[in-house]
């Protein structure tokens, strides 16, 4: 029964994670996975370009802590900062959806972890 | 006196509907509106044939220049729930060319008195932004007198 307790809770805090993270908690993760986060690196990958027509910034606006409008359909975004939106950076398999489109929308690669911690850490002091 | 009443009543009861008046299936999965309408109008199936509906679920990562992919569970239940309410009378259900709702013939003759110029305005942007005009595209009502052109 002891040994059962901490696989348990192991297999519980897994899933917990999963579903219903914070901010901070995935900045931590994307933090193992690389280095520690500079938000004002993250500041400057959001509203650079990488090579293609758009930026980050292109559909989510600076700062963006308020509702935007994507640029092709037009289609209203809610605020990306989780300061103006609880409900940002709280679903670790949605976040990752949204990294990996955007990402490639924007780099044509995939963002590294580093980037993501950048680009999170940043996004959390944006009030 | 009888017959004169029911025949255009079965007159009427015959005549096909509309893609004025296709209606959305009530039973969309949650995921249509999550994963498609985060970025566009949810589109009522009936807008496309089974095979441009097809080719659109399997290229999601190419999606008109940008990655829209997802997970295959949730695709394979997309797909599923479009293909049963594609299109299927041969005016709407001929194949679109690029996949686009906006390149079948029907869509181009129904617009064909909008000039180019209204499709850019600030309001509409694209002529894939159907509730610009058509307040109640999501529930798959392109009826005529529920159309307001933004005039900006």
């Amino acid at each position: 029964m002891i040994k059962k307790v901490p696989l348990f809770l192991a297999v519980f805090s897994f899933t917990g994670l999963a579903l219903c993270a914070t901010p901070p908690e995935l900045l931590k993760g994307y933090e193992a996975q690389s280095s520690k986060a500079f938000t004002t690196r993250g500041e400057q990958f959001f509203n650079a370009k990488h090579g293609k027509e758009c930026s980050c910034a292109s559909c989510h606006e600076n700062p963006p802590n308020h509702e935007t409008k994507h640029i092709v359909t037009g289609k209203v975004i809610k605020p990306l900062s989780p300061n103006n939106n609880p409900e940002r950076f709280t679903d670790q398999a949605k976040v990752e959806k949204w990294f990996k489109r955007n990402c490639n929308d924007v780099l044509a690669r995939e963002c590294t972890a580093q980037e993501k911690a950048d680009i999170l850490s940043w996004l959390m002091t944006v009030k | 006196m009888k017959t004169y009443l029911v025949l255009p009543l079965f007159a009427l009861l015959a005549m096909p509907v509309s893609a004025s008046k296709m209606g959305m299936p009530t039973d969309a999965p949650k995921s249509y509106e999550a994963e498609c309408a985060s970025c566009h109008l949810a589109y009522p199936p009936g807008l496309l044939g089974q095979k441009n509906w097809q080719n659109i679920m399997s290229g999601l990562n190419k999606h008109f220049g940008t990655d829209a992919s997802i997970d295959t569970k949730t695709e394979t239940e997309i797909t599923q729930w479009l293909l049963k309410y594609a299109a299927n009378r041969q005016k709407y259900s001929a194949f679109a060319p690029e996949n686009r709702i906006t390149k079948t013939p029907w869509f181009i003759r129904k617009h064909d008195e909008v000039r180019a110029d209204v499709w850019t305005r600030v309001g509409i942007k694209s002529p894939a932004n159907c509730s610009a005009c058509h307040a109640d595209a999501a529930k798959g009502d392109f009826e005529e007198d529920n159309i307001r052109i933004p005039i900006k």
